[in-house]
């Protein structure tokens, strides 16, 4: 086709697009550039999966159309939701989700998100995990070796703990530890992950529960170590660290979900259009290496199983709120 | 010296051609997205981030950090050009540089912020290859309490900037705080002051709103009022004379640059202050220092050369932080980093060790990007400078949407553009009442970087204001809050040192 | 005598303080949302800075109200019009454009609501002919376009006119080889962009 013929082609389909949006039998494709939003601000874990995503989708043509990430990290999530509640029946809007979208519904009910019709759960990809560390040189924490050693220590002492913002997850995991251990700890708030990292290192506080990649930086220097992973099982990325299983706390056991949802009220055809491009991401080799090597669980889940996982967990979300008020 | 080799290849790998395309690209690209109301390199480096899983690393690297320095430069174009701070970065370039403009001298204006900027830019990357490792652990033990007496010490060196009227400039500053805490409090996780219940205040202000609000709507409704949308913006002209002029005018800006370069430095390699505060504390601490201080604000040199140089020294001292600790300062380091990430690099202390080339590849091509930005900016002034040829009745609407977009942007949503216009008009009514409004810009800024660092304090310290003057337990703390005293109290004992003084002499 | 000889800067000065002063309360009221205390006990509460902060906005706007009601600012003894008639309506006129032009955002999206506002715009404050308006206005969403949506990838409002866009997108992100896109691009906006250029030289 000459290059006039394609131009025509342009101009004639310009001038036809009331005819063209008359729906037809072919199978849903984005028509503009897909916007994906991240209830968080740039550089975190949410962010950082969400342009991992932009760029294998882009790399490898898995898409028509660009997918765009959007932060909007106001109010813990409730201001990525709110707009996405809004979006109801659009197809050209995503959300990534952070655990924030279990707990902001229930802590600012001002907001009138329901979780469970506001939006159409397509795929979780990947559950992140959280760790205990502590600083290898902390100065309240010396000579603490295993978890035990620092639950004892940190039942006499008040020691302080970095975390990534109230209500977040690590402040609602330290709450789900006073219930079972029986320590409190003082909780002082960082901005982002990396944040938290370094006022550990720095000496500002003494343990906190970070991602792993968060950590990682310190982790590989040697200038932080960690004490339990709340898994079942160990993680390859970390081969000497305890799964809380294996040191007899079962209960000790959360994870961080990063799943994709789109707007309530989108067709089953976008629906399946959708979980089908994560698919096609999760099983994309540059994907696989990236997150296993980050220490990240490598987790499909779709349909009815996503459905039933996010149940449980909204519902342990609310209970953990409950129990932390 | 084993990184004096590593930089050395770094310059070098910047200066093969591919690359240093990639590199005059990337310039340009930064320039122009930099200039942008509203957008930044923040932007510039986001989309490149998907580009950067195509071309090589070290290539994607070059390019990034070209856009990174492009659009430092850029922001001081608009900033001057147009009066409206293109990025966060040149607000305090506004003060004067604007003025400069005003008065028919952008000419000196653009050329001083080029040459500070190359500056700055030189001096850190000098002071960075020397001192990197030390000045890291340094960053390291800068915490919560160090950084609030720090930004107590910033709002004391702009004592000075605002009007005659007592009342009015600690108005300005208070409303500038207060504006800063709506949204989510980081602390308690509970949203604050979400006025009717709209979302859009959910994520607080962003100050780029207030200040495009303020310098782009307001000043263009105070320039109408002027002219009558009759006259042209300013006039100028372009030959050797003006250039010379330009140049010369460089020579009384040596202390600023000095002042620049290194607080610029210093300030940026903090974690989660960078290039911001920088440029505004060093702007106020040349005025404070210079002998002219009273000119300042209606159009010094040493007033754009002063924030240009800190802001560019900053944005290389906020790799520090960014490489070592995996701390992002902004924005877009943030993005940088999850590009690192993404790229199969750990931020943290090993990364010097482990991937020297990396570390001084980008390095040595920011400091490659400063030189070409350099070129690039002088050769491109006149070109800048025909922004002020066009007639104002057109130039008007053009910033318009300049606003409405840059306003919009940020974070992409319309609530923004209504504050922005609410902004506009209520700093251009304020500004006729002698409202100083340049200290609630200052203050949106620096707010919720004092307000978290003084809760974290009073955590640590259940509640006591004695962590910041603790000399034993925080030394840099309370060195720094005791030179923030000092520079608080200054201005007000100044008068009546004089006023006794002076009675001395006559006496 | 007119409004605007009416609005005195001594009474824009009163008004604007006593407003201010409102303000000031009505935040002190919405801080108060949350707890506004600090003590051996509890931590400082969310509210505590805004409130405070408010209060001292308070009390600044009354130190000018005392200076106004003293004489002691420039402002409380001048009588001359806070704003002469003419600049009045330009700025009248400018603001009512622009609200109705982030209302238009909202509806139409923004690169329709730009053509009308640049249309309504230059023809109001400038005295270049229509040809000129025409294609400023239709040339600069057009720009817009290319730089937000296809440079830097950020959406901006389409509001109803998003359908539009989608061929548009199509051709944008369409197996169409790079050369094939800059001449349309070519033919499509530089050139009327060049137009326009050449028209601030020729046509008035």
């Amino acid at each position: 086709m000459s290059i006039i013929k394609k131009l025509a082609l342009v101009v004639v389909s310009l001038s036809l697009v009331a005819v063209s949006s008359v729906s037809s039998a072919k199978p849903f494709s984005p028509k503009k550039p897909v916007e994906l939003i991240i209830p968080a601000g740039q550089g975190g874990g949410a962010d950082e999966i969400a342009r991992l995503v932009q760029g294998v989708i882009e790399k490898n043509d898995y898409a028509s159309k660009p997918v765009i990430p959007i932060n909007k990290s106001g109010g813990s999530g409730g201001e990525a939701m709110t707009y996405v509640k809004k979006k109801a029946g659009d197809e050209h809007t995503l959300i990534i989700t952070l655990n924030n979208v279990l707990t902001t519904p229930v802590n600012q009910p001002e907001l009138g998100i329901d979780f469970f019709n506001d939006f159409t759960p397509l795929a979780r990809l990947i559950t992140d995990t959280f760790l205990v560390w502590i600083a290898t040189e902390g100065k309240n924490t010396a000579g603490v070796e295993t978890f035990d050693d620092f639950i004892d220590l940190a039942k006499g002492n008040g020691l302080v703990m970095g975390g990534t913002g109230s209500m977040s997850e690590d402040e609602l995991l330290l709450g789900m530890m006073r219930g079972q251990f029986g320590f409190d700890a003082k909780y002082v708030p960082y901005s982002g992950g990396g944040a938290v990292a370094k006022g550990l290192v720095g000496g500002e506080s003494d343990f906190t529960l970070n991602n792993p990649s968060e950590q990682m930086g310190f982790y590989q220097s040697g200038d932080s170590k960690a004490l339990v992973m709340m898994t079942p099982e160990r993680n390859p990325a970390f081969p000497e660290v305890p799964s809380s299983y294996e040191l007899g706390y079962p209960d000790l056991e959360y994870y961080m979900m990063r799943a994709f949802m789109a707007p309530a009220g989108i067709d089953a055809e976008v629906e399946k259009y959708y979980t089908g491009l994560l698919h096609t991401v999760y099983h994309d080799d540059e994907f696989q290496t990236f997150n296993i090597d980050d220490g990240k669980l490598m987790s499909w889940l779709e349909g009815f199983g996503l459905k039933d996982f996010l149940a449980i967990e909204y519902e342990k979300h609310g209970e953990i709120i409950k129990n932390f008020n | 010296m084993e990184t004096v080799g590593f930089l050395l290849d770094g310059i070098f790998t910047s200066l093969q051609w591919f690359n240093l395309a990639l590199l005059i690209f990337g310039c340009l690209i930064g320039l122009f997205v930099g200039a942008m109301p509203g957008l930044g390199s923040v932007n510039g480096v986001a989309i490149l981030i998907p580009i950067t899983f195509i071309i090589p690393p070290t290539a994607a690297i070059i390019f990034l950090a070209a856009v990174y320095y492009g659009a430092m430069y850029g922001g001081a174009i608009s900033s001057v050009m147009l009066g409206i701070p293109g990025a966060s970065t040149a607000v305090a370039t506004v003060f004067d540089g604007r003025p400069l403009a005003v008065k028919g001298e952008a000419m000196t204006a653009l050329t001083a912020a080029a040459v500070g900027s190359f500056v700055g830019g030189t001096v850190s990357v000098i002071l960075f290859t020397l001192f990197a490792p030390p000045l890291a652990e340094v960053a390291l033990r800068f915490n919560a309490p160090e950084t609030f007496a720090l930004m107590v010490m910033a709002f004391a060196t702009f004592v000075g900037l605002g009007g005659d009227d007592v009342p009015k400039t600690i108005f300005s500053i208070l409303i500038g705080l207060a504006l800063s805490t709506i949204g989510l409090d980081l602390i308690t996780g509970k949203p604050r002051l979400i006025f009717f219940n709209i979302p859009g205040f959910l994520h607080g202000i962003n100050f780029l709103v207030l200040a495009i609000g303020i310098y782009g709507i307001g000043e263009m409704l105070w320039t109408l009022e002027e002219t009558k949308g009759k006259v042209q913006m300013s006039k100028l002209s372009v030959n050797m004379k003006e250039v010379g002029r330009a140049f010369g005018a460089l020579k009384k800006t040596i202390m600023a640059m000095n002042i620049g370069s290194f607080l610029g430095f210093f300030v940026g390699i903090l974690p989660a202050a960078g290039a911001t505060p920088a440029s505004l504390m060093s702007y106020g601490i040349t005025k404070q220092l210079s002998k002219n201080s009273k000119e300042f604000g209606e159009g010094v040199p040493a007033g754009v050369v002063a924030p240009e140089c800190a802001n560019n020294s900053a944005s290389t001292g906020s790799m520090l932080p960014m490489l070592t600790l995996g701390i992002p300062g902004s924005p877009t380091t943030a993005i940088l980093l999850g590009g690192m990430i993404l790229w199969g690099l750990t931020p943290g202390p090993l990364l010097f060790t482990q991937e020297p080339e990396f570390v001084w590849g980008l390095i040595g091509s920011l400091y490659i990007a400063n030189f070409f930005t350099l070129v690039l900016n002088i050769a491109l002034i006149p070109a800048f400078l025909m922004v002020l040829r066009i007639p104002f009745a057109i130039l008007a609407p053009v910033i318009f949407v300049l606003c409405v977009t840059g306003g919009y942007a940020p974070t992409q949503s319309l609530h923004d553009v209504w504050l922005m216009l609410l902004f506009g008009f209520a700093g251009y009514i304020l500004r006729k009442l002698d409202y100083p409004v340049a200290p609630a810009v200052l203050s949106i800024v620096l707010g919720p970087l004092a307000e978290k660092a003084l809760r974290q304090s009073l955590i640590l310290s259940d509640g006591s204001m004695g962590i910041f003057f603790d000399v034993s337990e925080k030394p840099i703390a309370a060195v720094i809050m005791y030179i923030a005293i000092v520079l608080l109290i200054m201005p007000a004992f100044g008068p009546l040192y004089r006023r006794l003084f002076k009675k001395k002499q006559t006496a | 005598m007119s409004i605007t000889n009416k609005i005195t800067v001594k009474r824009a000065e009163i008004a604007v303080a006593v407003i201010l002063a409102l303000c000031s309360i009505a935040l002190m009221i919405k801080s108060s949302e949350n707890r506004i205390t600090w003590n051996a006990e509890e931590n400082m509460g969310a509210g505590f800075l805004p409130f405070y902060l408010s209060l001292g906005m308070l009390i600044c706007t009354i130190l000018t109200i005392i200076k106004f009601v003293l004489k002691r600012s420039p402002q409380s003894k001048d009588d001359t019009p806070f704003i002469d008639a003419v600049a009045f309506k330009f700025i009248a006129v400018t603001i009512i454009s622009l609200v109705v032009l982030v209302l238009a955002i909202g509806y139409l999206g923004i690169y329709f609501s730009l053509i009308f506002f640049l249309a309504f715009y230059l023809r109001y404050f400038s005295e270049k002919s229509i040809a000129f308006i025409t294609i400023f206005a239709i040339t600069t969403p057009i720009l817009t376009f290319l730089f937000f949506e296809w440079m830097l990838k950020i959406p901006l409002p389409q509001g109803v006119s998003e359908p539009l866009f989608y061929p548009v997108y199509d051709f944008m992100y369409g197996g169409f080889s790079f050369a094939v896109k800059m001449i349309f691009i070519i033919l499509t906006v530089l050139l009327p962009t060049a137009l326009v250029f050449l028209t601030t030289r020729f046509i008035k």
